[in-house]
């Protein structure tokens, strides 16, 4: 049996509007388990991102919680998971601009605690798994699109972190490339023996997924 | 080191930049205003310095007087020289009388010392003619007296004395005491200058009716500095005496002089401040353009604290590379700093107020470790906290929202 690593239970979350709280999540639950990849399907707007910042820690919801697989620690808070427990891929890969690709990678190990040249050894090695090998001293502005989020993946995996939390991964990237970083994706985080929570509005990358929901008025439920 | 503070450095210094704008400009700002107060700082000490030199050069390093002359002040000074404290002293005598030539005439303030004396300072302020032909018929005058009674060296005055004019009420011939100038002082404090006359103690003596006696005498001291405390400890021996240090003689100028230093630092301090401020809205501009990248750092697993180190450390970074940048260009620029003055007088006219007006010959300076220290502190106190406001500001933005909004 495969080993828990998140578990959400009847999250909800609300904004506030000129008009009175606005529910963008309503009383999801989902349970996700190592090795296995779910996509999150859903329209503009449907709070698929919420959903993901609820479920990363970036955000705490109104109601309901959430646990995320800490390797040596369980199953914790999101919060005190993060950069541990879980990577993040967002949709404009986030590098910071005045690093190079090596040192991002070797960012989220440094900022995990991991010794400098450990996380530089860690990150060289991801590089080179995600095709990377010969630009890793380029900064991100020197890099295409798709190089940006092989790199963001590489940074997502460098603490081998039980889940992964991709935010639109292939939303900024054409056809060929956004299917090549989906190939990836799945590819490296299937090796590592992580999970994949896939957020996205692409019904083909959707399909790829082991699992499969669609996030419709705030409420998650199986497509 | 640690990954905030090899992030801040990035940041500050992004690779591939010749020119880094934002640190570029602030650390320039920053040492601008460190370098415009130690500037100040240093040379209103070199001024106060200065100063002090010449009080205790025109008036001896303590004055020792009685409430009425002293009456065997060779013994009295063969006294005080014994001691650990004192390294020489002089006898003097001093009192007002009218000079005259002719039809000009001044209020002297006549100073018998002793002229074979080498360390009289008088000695280092003569503007013309020499200082070793004083003797029993020559005179020493201020530039301002001379001026007044418009004698050059090689001319000669008359000195009336108060002891003159009771000769007179006893009846008798007052014949005025006959001196040839024989060199002229300037020592850039007016009221000696506009009044000085020196001549040897033996012709006061004789002129005044003073017998062996002296007004004072003039003390050289192996501390100077320390004279205010020797001053007391020799005062306890010699009740009957006056001890006066130096600090005391020109009290109120040397107070002025401290107050015009700290207005001055006053001023300056706001001119670092102002810098410091102009940094901490650049360092706000910075971070909010960067909320996207704190809300990622918050993804990563980054503590708020190391939040606050990553942007609380380049405003840091900029005051003391601004620092830095400030000491060397206040050594340069005082390195310099009669050339910047002439070109300046050069362009605007003025003449050279240094030499004409404080009798120095270059701008005086006098480096004090103590004010750099200030300074440092100041400027790495102010752009810490510049940095630290912005940085606690972004340290506490949910990373949702900070993501969401850049």
């Amino acid at each position: 049996m495969p080993e828990l690593v998140l578990q959400a239970r009847g999250l909800a979350k609300a904004f506030a509007s000129p008009a009175g709280p606005l529910p963008v999540l309503t009383d999801v639950s989902l349970e996700v388990f190592a090795g296995e990849s779910v996509s999150i399907r859903g329209s503009s707007g449907s709070g698929k991102t919420t959903l993901l910042q609820q479920l990363g820690g970036l955000d705490q919801p109104d109601a309901g919680e959430v646990r995320i697989l800490a390797p040596g620690s369980g199953l914790v808070a999101p919060r005190t998971s993060l950069g541990r427990g879980v990577g993040f891929v967002f949709q404009n890969y986030q590098l910071m601009p005045e690093l190079t690709a090596l040192e991002n990678v070797a960012l989220a190990a440094r900022i995990a605690g991991v010794p400098a040249l450990s996380a530089t050894a860690a990150a060289r090695a991801l590089l080179v798994q995600v095709g990377l090998g010969a630009r890793l001293e380029h900064l991100p502005a020197k890099l295409s699109g798709g190089e940006c989020q092989r790199v963001a993946i590489a940074r997502a995996l460098v603490n081998r972190p039980s889940v992964i939390l991709a935010d639109e991964p292939t939303g900024n990237l054409d056809e060929r490339t956004g299917a090549e970083i989906m190939d990836l994706l799945l590819g490296v985080v299937a090796d590592r023996g992580a999970a994949l929570i896939l957020v996205t509005h692409s019904r083909e990358f959707a399909e790829r997924a082991g699992r499969r929901f669609v996030l419709t008025a705030g409420v998650l439920t199986p497509a | 080191m640690p990954w905030f503070l090899h992030l801040a450095l990035r940041q500050l210094f992004p690779p591939g930049k010749r020119f880094p704008a934002f640190a570029t400009v602030s650390i320039l700002g920053v040492g601008l205003g460190v370098a415009s107060l130690l500037i100040v700082q240093t040379v209103m000490n070199g001024f106060g310095e200065e100063h002090r030199l010449r009080i205790r050069e025109s008036f001896g390093d303590c004055q020792v007087v009685g409430a009425a002359p002293i009456e065997q002040p060779e013994a009295l000074a063969k006294a005080l020289v014994a001691r650990p404290e004192v390294a020489s002293a002089s006898l003097y005598a001093e009192g007002p009388a009218l000079a005259r030539n002719g039809d000009f005439s001044g209020i002297a303030q006549v100073r018998g010392i002793d002229p074979t004396d080498p360390g009289q300072p008088a000695r280092k302020y003569v503007y013309g003619g020499s200082f070793d032909d004083l003797d029993d018929g020559r005179i020493v005058l201020g530039a301002g007296l001379a001026r007044a009674l418009r004698v050059r060296v090689g001319d000669r005055i008359e000195i009336w004395s108060p002891a003159m004019a009771e000769r007179a009420e006893k009846g008798k011939a007052p014949l005025p005491a006959e001196f040839e100038v024989c060199a002229v002082i300037v020592t850039g404090f007016t009221e000696v200058d506009n009044a000085a006359a020196l001549i040897p103690l033996r012709r006061f003596r004789e002129i005044w009716n003073l017998g062996p006696r002296a007004h004072g005498l003039t003390l050289r001291l192996k501390e100077p500095a320390l004279a205010e405390a020797t001053a007391a400890r020799l005062a306890a021996t010699r009740p009957e005496l006056r001890f006066r240090p130096w600090q005391d003689i020109k009290k109120d100028f040397l107070a002025a002089i401290r107050f015009e230093k700290t207005m001055l630092f006053f001023l300056m301090f706001i001119i670092t401040l102002v810098a410091s401020f102009s940094i901490g809205s650049t360092l706000f501009s910075a971070v909010i353009r960067r909320s996207r990248e704190v809300g990622v750092l918050a993804a990563l697993g980054a503590a708020r604290w190391e939040v606050v180190g990553l942007f609380g450390l380049q405003g840091l970074l900029i005051g003391a590379l601004g620092t830095l940048l400030g000491f060397g260009l206040t050594w340069t620029i005082l390195s310099f700093r009669d050339g910047i003055l002439s070109a300046i007088n050069g362009l605007f006219g003025g003449g050279d107020m240094v030499a004409n007006v404080y009798q120095f010959s270059k701008v005086p300076l006098h480096y004090d470790a103590a004010d750099f220290v200030i300074a440092a502190a100041f400027t790495l106190l102010t752009t810490a906290i510049a940095g630290l406001v912005p940085a606690l500001w972004a340290a506490g933005r949910k990373p949702s929202e900070a993501m969401r909004d850049a």
